[in-house]
This record gives C-alpha cells, sequence and structure tokens, in this order.
C-alpha cells in the first residue's frame, strides 16, 4: 500500500486524473481572483494561451524556463521516490552552479569545450557533495532530511551572496556579480535563446526513466520507498541507498545550476537564486515522481510562467498571481490525490 | 568581538528569539500529539501577514495578535483536515502548505497597499509584553503537558495511538485539536514578529524561522522549556549577526548570515539522535491498522 503513496493509483485514469483536476481547479480559483480584480478571465487566459503559443517567442521562453525545471524535478523525484523529502535542492542548485562558475572563472585557462565539461563535472559533483551533507547526517546523526536540507539552503544563500560580493567578484564591475562564463558558455540553437541545457534535460527524461526501470539502483530506490526493513533484509543497507539517492538528486541540482549559468545568466548576480528549487519540488509532485511526468509538468509550469508574463502586459494582473495558481495546484493536488485513495468503506462501515 | 556581548545584543537576542521560541512550542503541541506539522513556516507567514493586517485596520497591535492567533488557528484546521482527516502524507502536506503560503501571502500583502506606494508601518508593541507571551505560552504548554489528563492523552496519542483508542478516545478529534492549537501558536509566532519590533510586513518575512522551530523541537527533545532555550541560543546567533554586519571586521558578515542555520544543524548533529521521539510522530492512524 505504501508503495502507492505519491506515485499514484495503480490505474492509469486516477494517475492522470488527480494533477489534471488539480490543475483545472487552481485555474478556476485563479480566474475568480482575476475577476476580483476586474479582470476577465477567459480573455486574460487567452491571453497567457496566446502568449505561449502564439509566438515562436512564447515557446522559446516555455523551454528555457523548462530547462532547470525539468533536471531539478528529475532529482527531487528519484528522492521522494525512496521517501527521502528533501528540499534542499535550491542550495544544491546554488553550490552546484557557484563552484562550476568559481571553476571556469577562476579556474586554469582550459580550451572551450574542456572548460565546459570540467565546469559541468565541478557543478555536479558540488550539487551531490552539498546532498551528501545532508545524507550525512541522516547516517550519521540521525537529522532530519527535510530540516537539514532546508537549513542548507540559507547557508548556500549566504555563501551566494558572499560570493558574487568578494569571492568570484567581477574586479571590473560596479554592482556584486561574477565574470561571465565566456568560453564555457552553452551554444544556442542558432536565432533562439534555447541552449544545449534543454537538450540534456530532454535527454535526461529518458536516461532517467531507464535507470528506475532497468537497475538494481532504481529498484532500490523504490523498495526503499515502500518498506525500508524490506530492503535490509535483503541485505543492501538503506542507508547506502538513501545516500545514492540524495547524492543523484544534489548531481542533478548542480547540474540544473551550472546549465543555468553556463546557458542563460553567464554569470552569476546576486538575483541567482530565483526559486526553482522549490517550483521544481510541484514539479515532482505533479508529475507523478516519473520522469515523463516530471518533464510535462515542468513544460507545464514553465508555460504558465511565460503565458503570464505575456497576459500580464495586457492586462493588470499582479506579477505574484502565477505563484498563486502554482502553489495551488500542489495544494489541491496533494488533498486531490489523498482523497481519491481514502478507504472509503473499509473503515467503519 | 568585546563589543558583541553587551546588554543590547542581549536585548536583539531574546527580540529575536521570541517567535522561534513560540512557534516551536506550537509545533511541539502538535508533534506530541503524533502530528509532524512542516505547514510551520507557512502557517507563521499566514498569521504574521493576518496580523499585520489587523494591526493596519485597528490601529491596536494587540488585536494584530488576535489576528494572528485566529489565523494560524485557521491554518491549522485546514492542515488537520488534510493531514488527520483525510490522511494526506504529513510530509507532503506540510511542504506544500508552506509553498502555498509564500505565494499566497505575498499576493495578498500585495492587494492590501497601492502598488508604487510604500507599505504603511503599523504601531508595534515593545518587548516586554512579547516576553511574557512566551513566558505564558511555556507555562501554559509545560502544565498542559505534564499536569492534566488533557496533555497525558495528547502525549499517549503520539507515542501508542492504538491504546489512547482502547481507552475511548477519538484520535483524529486529539490530533485536529492538537495541530490546530499547535498552529494558532505559531500564527502568534509570526504576528509577533511583525507586531513587534519590526512594525512591517514584507514578503517571506519569516525567512525560515519556522523551519528552524522545526529543528528546535528535535534539539529539544519534545521538551518545553528546552525549546525556549534553543530559540534563545538562536536569538543569539542572529543578533550577532545583525550586529556585526555593519561593521568592517575581517570575517564577512554573511558568515553570520549563516550562522543560525549552521548552529541550527550543528545542534541538531549533538541531539539528533538521543531519544525522546514521538514513537508514532507522522505515522497516519488507522482504527484496527492499514
Amino acid at each position: 500500500m505504501l508503495a502507492r503513496i505519491l506515485r499514484g493509483p495503480d490505474s492509469r485514469i486516477g494517475l492522470v486524473t488527480v494533477p489534471v483536476a488539480a490543475v483545472l481547479a487552481a485555474l478556476v480559483v485563479g480566474g475568480v481572483l482575476m475577476a476580483v480584480e476586474g479582470v476577465a478571465p477567459l480573455s486574460a487566459y487567452g491571453e497567457v494561451v496566446l502568449g505561449v503559443f502564439g509566438r515562436t517567442r512564447g515557446l522559446i521562453d516555455t523551454a528555457v524556463i523548462a530547462t532547470p525545471l525539468i533536471l531539478l524535478g528529475l532529482g527531487i523525484a528519484v528522492a521522494y521516490r525512496a521517501r527521502v523529502f528533501t528540499i534542499g535542492a535550491e542550495g544544491q542548485y546554488i553550490a552546484g552552479a557557484l563552484a562550476g562558475t568559481a571553476w571556469v572563472t577562476l579556474g586554469p585557462p582550459l580550451p572551450g569545450l574542456l572548460l565546459l565539461v570540467s565546469g559541468l563535472v565541478v557543478a555536479v559533483l558540488t550539487g551531490a557533495a552539498w546532498a551528501g551533507i545532508t545524507a550525512w547526517m541522516l547516517a550519521r546523526f540521525g537529522a532530519s532530511v527535510v530540516i537539514t536540507s532546508l537549513l542548507l539552503n540559507y547557508v548556500a544563500a549566504a555563501g551566494l551572496a558572499w560570493a558574487v560580493r568578494v569571492g568570484i567578484r567581477d574586479p571590473g564591475s560596479f554592482t556584486p556579480q561574477s565574470r561571465p562564463v565566456g568560453d564555457a558558455a552553452l551554444p544556442d540553437i542558432p536565432g533562439t535563446t534555447i541552449h544545449l541545457g534543454f537538450f540534456f534535460a530532454l535527454l535526461a527524461v529518458p536516461a532517467l526513466a531507464a535507470v528506475l526501470r532497468r537497475t538494481r539502483f532504481g529498484f532500490r530506490a523504490d523498495v526503499l520507498g515502500a518498506n525500508p526493513e524490506v530492503l535490509a533484509v535483503n541485505e543492501a543497507r538503506p542507508a547506502w541507498t538513501r545516500f545514492a539517492v540524495l547524492a543523484l538528486a544534489g548531481s542533478f541540482a548542480g547540474l540544473a545550476g551550472f546549465v543555468e549559468v553556463a546557458g542563460t545568466t553567464e554569470r552569476m548576480t546576486p538575483a541567482f537564486a530565483t526559486g526553482y528549487g522549490f517550483t521544481a519540488i510541484i514539479v515532482a509532485l505533479l508529475g507523478r515522481l516519473r520522469p515523463l511526468g516530471v518533464l510535462v509538468a515542468a513544460l507545464l509550469l514553465a508555460g504558465l510562467t511565460v503565458g503570464f508574463d505575456e497576459a500580464e502586459r495586457v492586462f493588470i494582473i499582479p506579477s505574484t498571481t502565477v505563484g498563486v495558481i502554482q502553489a495551488l495546484i500542489v495544494v489541491f493536488f496533494v488533498a486531490g490525490d489523498a482523497l481519491s485513495r481514502r478507504p472509503g468503506r473499509r473503515g467503519r462501515h | 568581538m568585546d563589543t558583541l556581548f553587551t546588554l543590547a545584543t542581549l536585548a536583539a537576542a531574546i527580540r529575536l528569539a521570541i517567535p522561534v521560541a513560540v512557534a516551536a512550542l506550537g509545533e511541539l503541541v502538535s508533534e506530541r500529539a503524533g502530528v509532524l506539522n512542516l505547514g510551520l513556516e507557512g502557517t507563521m507567514l499566514f498569521g504574521a501577514l493576518a496580523g499585520y493586517l489587523a494591526t493596519l485596520s485597528s490601529g491596536t497591535p494587540w488585536i494584530g495578535l488576535g489576528g494572528g492567533l485566529v489565523a494560524g488557528a485557521a491554518c491549522g484546521a485546514v492542515l488537520a483536515l488534510l493531514m488527520v482527516v483525510v490522511r494526506a502524507d504529513q510530509i507532503v502536506t506540510g511542504l506544500a502548505f508552506t509553498l502555498f503560503a509564500v505565494s499566497a501571502t505575498t499576493y495578498l500583502f500585495e492587494q492590501s497597499y497601492t502598488i508604487g506606494q510604500a507599505p504603511p508601518r503599523i504601531p508595534s508593541l515593545s518587548m516586554a509584553p512579547l516576553v511574557v507571551i512566551v513566558l505564558v505560552v511555556l507555562a501554559g504548554v509545560w502544565f498542559l503537558l505534564t499536569r492534566t489528563t488533557a496533555g497525558l492523552v495528547l502525549s499517549a496519542t503520539g507515542e501508542a495511538p492504538e491504546a489512547v483508542d482502547a481507552l475511548g478516545y477519538r484520535i483524529p478529534q486529539v490530533r485536529t485539536l492538537a495541530t490546530v492549537t499547535g498552529s494558532a501558536l505559531a500564527g502568534l509566532a509570526g504576528a509577533m514578529l511583525v507586531c513587534g519590533p519590526l512594525g512591517l510586513f514584507v514578503q517571506n518575512v519569516t525567512a525560515g524561522r519556522g523551519w528552524v522551530a522545526l529543528a528546535l523541537v528535535v534539539f529539544a527533545r519534545w521538551r518545553p522549556g528546552r525549546a525556549v532555550a534553543g530559540a534563545l541560543l538562536f536569538g543569539l546567533c542572529d543578533a550577532a549577526q545583525l550586529r556585526l554586519q555593519g561593521t568592517a571586521t575581517a570575517i564577512p558578515y554573511e558568515v553570520f548570515l549563516a550562522l543560525p542555520y549552521v548552529v541550527t544543524l550543528l545542534a541538531l548533529m549533538v541531539r539528533a539522535r538521543r531519544s525522546g521521539t514521538p514513537a508514532a510522530l507522522a505515522v497516519p492512524f488507522v482504527r484496527g491498522g492499514t
């Protein structure tokens, strides 16, 4: 029974119905909010859709915003499958990006491709190490993953503030920011801002699906989520599997961070931490902790962001509306999922 | 460093510790009943906003505190509905609620004043009454848990719900009551943050204090007095950070920005492994087992 918690009921219908219903319900509430504001919801939503599909730019922006969300969401999904509830993706994302940027801007002068690849490796390892602190604190002290991973986000945020002010600051810049990544920049599709990172993210989806379905690691992660004792009985130590899923989640977050710097922002500023690590939790849950679901959910949330951005130019909508709708999606999803799984007749009758 | 530990720093430490202490006491109540409320940070945010708005419209920070209490209880009712009645996963529910609260409070706050204008400040309470409130809450929680039958039932619900059920108490009711009470305190904590010397609501004003409070409950091994002591420790770090931020020292101020969180992490290392965790914490209760 526990195996089905979060990952949805066995039936294909329940699997998709609840997330879709949650999205629709959140959009309805969002519409009511806009109506209260004096904006006609249907025309606003029309503008949201047009903002994404009505112009090439909308689709490009959606892909760019979805890129870190997909990568972060995939990592979170694996951890949550094992019932390791990390909320440290934001910190791992910052730490990975910082280390990667430090390497490519201050490290040895390497030729372009080597610089990029080594930067990616540094970022992935740093992300994994940052998540590893959480794993270590759990294994050694039994400290709650939820709490330690979240506290580490604040530590990483302080690190970011220091790094762009002092540590990896561009000496020629007046405001605190790092040097541009230069040769380590990810190439864009000509004529667009979609960078190679989007294809990394797209490739990671089937790759992770294969790992989850076919490897011992994937199986152990799921068993750990279902019943850690079964894992222990089978002589696979739960602690190691927990460490592995956290390190994997950290790797994905570190990768997402570096890809965002090298592909989109090209340098780090204090504004680098935009909360993608938290939005990615919604992505992972809504995607039912499945790689393909994560892809769909990330594109959906990115599309909502882009579409609302466009709609705000036409209508007077508070810029935080899309955040409220995204947050409502996850609340409705959690409630709907629990309701749909509630043992109706078993309890009392 | 010798100027660090002055009376002013101590006063700042107490001021910063107040909301954390009250939130931790609230969380302690619900965790003793077996409900792990990760919506604490979100509840504090709602309490802070309610405290701000209630003070703004009434002109009286005391009404603001009441507003925080009521908003917190309302959050607790929603959380209990999801976690206790519907039996949604406690961890996922709490996370979802906090994510929701961050967006929702920002949205509601922006609705409360004209864009382009600075949000108005509210009259603030001095520290003395706030300290009294902390002491009253501490005494109340301690008395409830150690000197009353209700407290005994509450703690037993977190340890051995089957036994409490067999005695004829209804587990969902006990847990709902505990969650609502705990959340009301968290809402009050949020309002104390805003209606105290701060006198202002800003986006994400709690800045992770709810999470620190959650960590403190573990650190305190579910004992009220130790939770307040832990909050004071957090307050000291936070005060040191603020104090050193302006001064040009060899140590960058970001170190002190991270310090309260690092100290909390260190505290978890010292305490986490030791016993004291309610046995049925975060375990949904189903009569007759699953």
